[in-house]
Formats: structure tokens, sequence, C-alpha cells
């Protein structure tokens, strides 16, 4: 028997965000280690703030000691999670350790020789339990050390990771320098977060935020000019070698027209160009690259999609996104898919995001998009931009280089894949 | 007060990655809990598989893996061990051992050692010493001071691997292996230097992963996720261009000795799929790189039949037919039949050819202890018996790969199989490039 807790992820979140961003570890499991309060005691004493948990038939109740077992008496929280919901009550200050015996003056206690918890009247009407006789039945107790998901102590690898991860994308050089700068397009829906990627990527290498580029969601989006953004790292005069190109959005009817999107990938689409939904550029504009090189063309593009409304998007509009990749796929253009907002999907909180792609409602959702659009898993990647923060933050830096890392990797292998003659 | 592990989180990382993926959990730390052999067992005792640290001077870690539970208190047990050593700040550097080993416990002390002679023992009374005799130094490749050093101990609980000796020793000895297989690879030259490289074909239905492959191939070399093969689903195969991929070597940037071809996927119907009469101009070297498949017409050559065929470097050496092992099973009469046509050119043009089943799940599992031969687990498939039975290939030459398709990491035990499974085609290509007859190597038949 594994020791392994019984605790649903969504029970772990509902506590995790309760007692204030705790990783619960599993120390004491009773049906391994033999229901016996010795036993608990043994492994749970000294181990800093400590979660006990009792599952009966219907329910969990667990109580938290944020001062663990020690030999004096700790703050007490006793809680109980249910189909209905969260429910709790201070107990205040009391030993631990009696809370495994019977006695007259104890409205709670966790008699694990009996498999049975005894809760008083008050305490089961503050938390909504119904017990006959004052006992409730159990099958299973837990024990966890509560720790704090982003202590110092991972705060620092992280550090020692982004720092890594900044100095790789720096020393970043497109594939046998055939471009100076990587060319990557953004593409995607109205409202996707294409421009607000543009912005988080500034903002990371500036090394503090940036809103240069206007956001917005305007009934026909912000983004109406097409935009070849260089970055600049801090410290330093010359530009990074890759470029982010930033469109009009991909509308059922309005947004970027089809054709304009060969024209982008082709270079022939000049900087600043004002796009037309009805009519896209050309050769006639004034501005318009009639011989593209190399280093005028698109070398990867990445579809943005919003984390949370790609599955909500009209069957016309999927059609055309999936038209457009079938097209790049024909012309062995790569490409890769976004997307942003990971940070709001229900429970997902910033100490998730070192380890995002292991959640189960982001497997979800990449298996989701998959399904709608294609793409392999592995090639979905997902952020969370700067949006409204004031201030960088490591962990969401992290998901931002790492996908920007993919994308660079991406467009040297188009470099790299090129036919001799270009 | 709060107990938190000193193994930093990039070590805990490195730890992890080494057993598998597997979690860590701080039971008992020598700063924070009693310092005594009945504390130390008490705290873990019936936790499973468990990993014993010890922070040496001089950023050392040196730790023990477990497998089976901690002995209790004044007992001794065999147990599976894997010892480790690394050094702090170094992000590479990680030396491991897989031995079968004793534990000790008394009330004073802790002993740990193997029949191989590496013996470890911790007496946490004297202010938590450790002494190491010198063939851990030797084997875990440490430069240390002999008799006790100071140290702090760390034990950890390990969730999330298989409770299971042959699957922790793979997993301790797999970055080793790897390292044996890529040098050979490397060094490979194809027999009797006949051709620069050998030209593999990847063909196979819809799906089964081809283009995967080659990916899983290329990332396996470069040390990161590659994606220049666009995968994905769609209606039909994403994969309509006949291409010929060179890949690099990840370390030197020198092109391999080997390129593999990939095709347009099989399916069903007729003028559907990639049309079977292109199969021998493509064996034959016919069909140039990014050649655009018509399903509905075969390819016209530019030369007539009677010209010369193209030269031998040309041509395909080796083929790899590729099935998903989950649609092995259930392949239609009409795609059976297509292969065994298939089969029948490639035996026709004296060409080598194996079977390359995709999407293994327990990839762990396709090879033994010591990554020399498939287990009769795996050779017993019945996928793998339907594939010998339709298509006449030996069980040996029938692989088994585990793709990078929806993973983000690479893992020794990945890159092992798809190593394993390279090699295994080169040694088809040279079986079939020994049997070529003399005129079709160049040289002029004897008198």
């Amino acid at each position: 028997m594994a020791m392994r807790t019984r605790l649903t992820w969504q029970q772990e979140k509902c506590l995790q965000n309760y007692f204030g961003g705790k990783r619960f570890c599993l120390l004491y499991k009773a049906s391994v280690q033999k229901f016996s309060h010795q036993n608990l005691l043994c492994t749970c004493e000294n181990q800093g703030p400590t979660m006990i948990v009792v599952y009966s038939e219907k329910c969990v109740i667990g109580m938290y000691l944020k001062e663990g077992f020690q030999g004096k008496d700790v703050s007490i929280t006793i809680f109980a999670l249910q189909e209905t919901g969260f429910s709790l009550c201070a107990k205040g200050p009391d030993s631990p350790y009696l809370l495994f015996h019977k006695r007259k003056t104890n409205d709670f206690s966790i008699l694990l020789d009996e498999k049975a918890v005894i809760v008083s009247s008050a305490i089961c009407k503050m938390l909504q339990l119904t017990a006959r006789n004052n006992v409730i039945p159990i099958q299973e107790c837990e024990a966890f050390r509560c720790e704090e998901l982003l202590d110092e102590r991972k705060t620092r690898g992280i550090a020692v990771l982004h720092s890594n991860l900044l100095q790789a994308l720096r020393d970043y050089k497109p594939y046998g320098d055939l471009v100076q700068q990587t060319r990557v397009l953004l593409l995607g829906p109205i409202g996707a977060g294409k421009s607000s990627f543009v912005n988080s990527v500034k903002s990371v290498f500036k090394g503090s935020i940036t809103h240069q580029i206007l956001v917005g969601c305007d009934e026909d989006g912000i983004s109406d000019k097409y935009r070849t953004y260089s970055i600049k790292a801090k410290d330093d005069s010359d530009p990074l070698p890759f470029i982010l190109c930033d469109s009009l959005g991909l509308g059922e009817n309005a947004g970027l027209h089809t054709d304009d999107v060969w024209h982008i990938l082709k270079g022939h689409t000049p900087d600043r160009y004002q796009f037309d939904s009805m009519k896209p550029i050309t050769s006639n504009h004034p501005n318009y690259t009639h011989d593209p090189l190399l280093k005028d063309r698109i070398h990867c593009v990445v579809f943005v999609f919003d984390i949370n409304s790609f599955e909500m998007h009209s069957s016309e509009l999927v059609a055309k996104i999936k038209k457009i990749r079938r097209d790049l796929i024909k012309h062995g253009i790569l490409h890769l898919a976004l997307l942003t907002h990971v940070d709001s999907l229900d429970l997902i909180t910033k100490e998730d995001m070192t380890d995002i792609y292991n959640y189960s409602p982001v497997k979800s959702k990449l298996e989701a998009f998959h399904g709608v659009f294609g793409f392999a898993l592995s090639d979905i990647l997902v952020v969370s931009n700067y949006v409204s923060e004031w201030q960088l933050d490591p962990v969401k830096d992290m998901l931002i280089l790492s996908a920007l890392k993919e994308i660079l990797y991406t467009a040297n292998e188009f470099l790299e894949d090129l036919p001799l003659n270009k | 007060m709060k107990v938190t592990a000193r193994l930093t989180w990039i070590e805990e990382k490195i730890l992890e990655k080494l057993l598998g993926n597997a979690s860590l959990t701080l039971l008992y730390q020598s700063s924070a809990h009693k310092n005594c052999v009945s504390e130390m067992t008490q705290k873990y005792s019936l936790q499973g598989s468990t990993m014993t640290v010890f922070h040496l001077e001089k950023d050392v870690v040196v730790g023990v893996f477990i497998l089976e539970n901690f002995p209790r208190l004044v007992s001794e047990k065999p147990c599976t061990c894997a010892w480790f050593s690394l050094k702090r700040n170094n992000s590479s550097g990680i030396s491991a051992l897989f031995l079968n080993t004793k534990v000790i416990v008394d009330s004073e002390e802790l002993i740990i050692f193997s029949l191989d002679g590496l013996s470890l023992s911790v007496t946490p009374l004297r202010g938590f010493t450790l002494a190491l005799n010198d063939t851990v130094m030797n084997g875990l490749e440490l430069n240390l001071g002999h008799g006790f050093l100071p140290v702090e101990c760390e034990i950890f609980r390990v969730d999330g691997i298989k409770k299971n000796p042959s699957f922790i020793k793979k997993m301790v000895t797999a970055e080793q292996h790897r390292g044996k297989l890529l040098s050979a690879l490397r060094a490979y030259k194809p027999y009797k230097d006949l051709v620069s490289e050998v030209r593999i074909l990847l063909v196979g239905p819809v799906g089964s992963g081809k283009s995967s492959f080659f990916n899983s191939v290329k990332s396996a070399f470069q040390g990161h996720l590659t994606r220049q093969a666009i995968v994905g689903s769609d209606e039909s195969s994403i994969t309509k261009q006949y291409r010929v991929y060179s890949i690099k070597d990840g370390k030197s940037g020198e092109t391999l000795p080997f390129m593999l071809c990939d095709s347009m996927g099989l399916e069903e119907g007729e003028e559907a799929g990639l049309c079977i009469d292109d199969i021998p101009h493509i064996l034959q070297g016919c069909v140039p790189d990014r050649y655009q498949f018509n399903p509905c017409e075969p390819m016209k050559p530019k030369h007539s039949p009677h010209a010369a065929s193209p030269p031998l470097k040309d041509r395909i050496h080796c083929v790899a037919f590729v099935l998903h092992i989950n649609s092995v099973n259930t392949l239609s009469d009409k795609m059976v039949a297509k292969l065994k046509k298939i089969r029948k050119d490639v035996v026709d043009c004296g060409i080598g050819y194996v079977a390359l089943l995709t999407n293994v799940e327990e990839y762990d599992e396709v090879l033994d202890d010591s990554f020399a031969n498939m287990t009769e687990t795996v050779t017993s498939l019945s996928q793998v018996q339907n594939v010998q039975k339709w298509l006449n290939i030996p069980i040996a030459n029938i692989l088994m790969v585990s793709n990078y398709a929806s993973e983000r990491r690479l893992e020794p035990m990945k890159d092992i199989l798809v190593f394993a499974a390279l090699r295994q085609m080169l040694r088809a290509a040279d079986d079939a490039l020994e049997d070529l007859p003399l005129e079709d190597t160049g040289n002029l038949a004897p008198f």
C-alpha cells in the first residue's frame, strides 16, 4: 500500500488556498503505519506546521496546527470538506497530544485505536456535520507537514534557473547566422493576448514592466497595424537577435485578411502597414517590399489563443485558422501554439506555475486544444502575460522565457530545413 | 519552527529525475530532530522507498536510495539500493551506482554496506559523523579525506516510482548506457564505406508516428526537444512531401552517417495516402527531396526505364515499417495487403527492413536490466507476433520506441530505445549492403 494521500487535487487546492499557499507533505498514513496515535506522534513531532486529516464515509475532517507538535499548547483550527463546501472553526490553544485521547472536556478527539472521531454538538453545528451520538466512524487518517509553496529554498532555485534561461536567450543565435534576427509572427483571434505577449517579453528583458505596445479590446481590436518589435536587454545597446511581429487579430469576417497572412510570411509587408480587413496589401503600396530577402520572411509562426476562450470560437473562425495551418504545413513553415492566461484557470495559483504542465486543468485544456486544432501536445505552450502587475515575477518570467526559447529553437529548425537555394 | 530541507531545490530536481520523475518528501533532519537512531527509524519506518542524504563539507552530497521499507531498530536486512553523489553547483555531475546492499540498524549506529565492498556508517550520537570506505570514495568519484566526516543527515520518502528493482537499476544506469549507444552511433561507418550515409525509409499508415520518430531521433542527438518535421493530426496525412533528413550530432555539429526518409502516410482506400506504385521509385532513389506526392498518380521518373539507375548512395538501404502499437491488431486487411506489397518490393530490391512499433507506453520494460536485449514480456506481445506473421520480419528486428510527442523533457530511457532502434536499422542496412551483387557496388564482376 503506497504512501499517497486520498485528498483529491481539488481538495488539496482548497486547503492550500485557505491556509496560505502551503504544500502538504504526507508524513503518516494510518492504513500503512497502523491506526496508532503513538505512531502518528512519532512521525509528526517537531515537523513544523502540521495538518491532520481523517476521512469518513461522506466527508473529510481535519485540524490544522499552526505550530505543529511541540511541548506546549498550540493554536488549532478544525475544518471539514464536504460536497457542500468548506467550513471551519477555531478551537483556540490546546495541547495537541491530548486530542488523541477521550476526555470529558474534549469537544474534538481523534481516536485512532477505535477508528472514530468524537465531535461535540457545538462543533458539529459549526462544521455542518452529522454525527450519531457525536461519534463519526473514520476510514483513514493522514498527517502532513505544511511547507510554504514558494519558500526561500525554492525561490533561490528559481532564480538560478531564471538567470540561466535569460542568459541562454541572450546568447541565442539564428541557425548558421543565416539572418541577424529571427522573425516570429504572432497570429490569433482578437483579444488573445498577442500584444500582451510582446509587452511581456520586452518587460522580462528590460527588467521592469513596460506597456509600450497598446493593448485593449476594442470591438475591432487595437492591433490594426503590422508591427515588428526588436527587443533590447537591460544594459545592452544592441537589439536581441529576434523580432516579434504583431498583426491584426483574426476574426470570422473582420480581422486579418487571409491573403495578408501570406504577404507577411513572404516578407512583403512593411513595418507599420495599416491593415484593411477587406483589402489585402498589393504591390502598388508605396512601402511594399518587392524582393524580400530571407531576413524579411517569417521564420516561425505562433498561434496565440486565450486558454479560456479558444473553445468558444465560431466554427467559421476555427475553420479559417485550420486552413491557415494547413497552408503553413504545405509550405513547410514551422508553427507553435501559445495559450495565454494560464493563471486564470480554476484553482491555478502562481505557486503552480513552476511545474504548470503537470496540473490536470492545464492538461485538460491542452488536450481540448489538440482536439480542436490538431497541434501535437508538445507544440502547445502556455504563459501568463503581464497585464495588471507593476512588478516582475520570476515564476511568470520563467514561463515567458521558456516559451520564447521553444519558439526560437523552432525558428532555427525552419532555417536549418531551408532548401539550399533558399 | 519550520523544517526546511537543506538539499537545494535544484538538487532535489536532479535526484527526482535520476529516479524517473519521483518526488521527495522530507521525513527526518538531523538539525531539527533528535540525533539518535531510534528517532531516525521512527520517522521513516513503514514509509516505503527512502533516500538518505548526507551533506558533507566541501559542498558534496552523498546518498543512498533504498527501495524497500527501512529496517526496524536493531535489525538488518538486504535491500535494493542506489548509491549516488553530487557536487553542489555542478549542474550535470552526478555519480550513481546500483548495488544489492545490506542495511543494519542497531541502537547506536546505522551501517549500509554492499557485497562489492562499499561501506557507509553513521553514528548520530557522536554529533552525526559519517564514515566512508575507499571503495565508496572511488565508486562515487569522491575526493575526500579519511576518517569520520561531520555531516548533516536528511531522510526523504520517495514517491511516484515503480517499486521494482529492475526499474531502479535501469534508471540509475540509463544515462551511462545512453552515452555508450550514442558513441557507437557517432562512430558508425556503413559496410566497407560503400556509401557515406545510410538511407532509412520510414513507411507506414497515417498517424503511426513516422515524422515523430524523426523528431525523436533528432531530439535524442541534440539533447533537447526538436520539431523540424511538422506533426499533429488532421483529416489525412500531415506529411505530404518526400523528405530526406540529415541529422547533426548535438556535440560536434557534424552530420551523422545516416539519413531518415519520411514519406506520406498510407491509407486504406485506393487513391488515398501514399501511392503504392511510388514505392519502387523511392526504393531505387529516383524520388528527390521535397517531392510532392499525389495519391492518385505515381511519380513519372525523368529517366527512361532503360537508363542507368541512380547510384547506390541515393538508394534506400533500410526500410522501417512504422506502426502505432495500439493500431497493429486492428489493421484492416487492405492495409495489411498494402504493407505486404511494399515488403515484396523491398525484398525484390535486396533492401534490409525492420518494423518499428511506436507509442509504447511501458517503455522502461522493453529492454532487460542490462539493456542488452528485449524482454520476453515484449517479444511475446500479440502485436509483435502479428507483425512477424504478416510481414515475415524476425522478432529481433521488430523494434519499439516511445516518441517524444507530448513530453517536454527528454528521458534517457526513451533516448536508449531510439538509439537501439537506429542501431538495428543500421545493422539491417549493413546486412543488405554486404549481400549486394558485385555489379551493384560499382565493381566489375571478376572474369
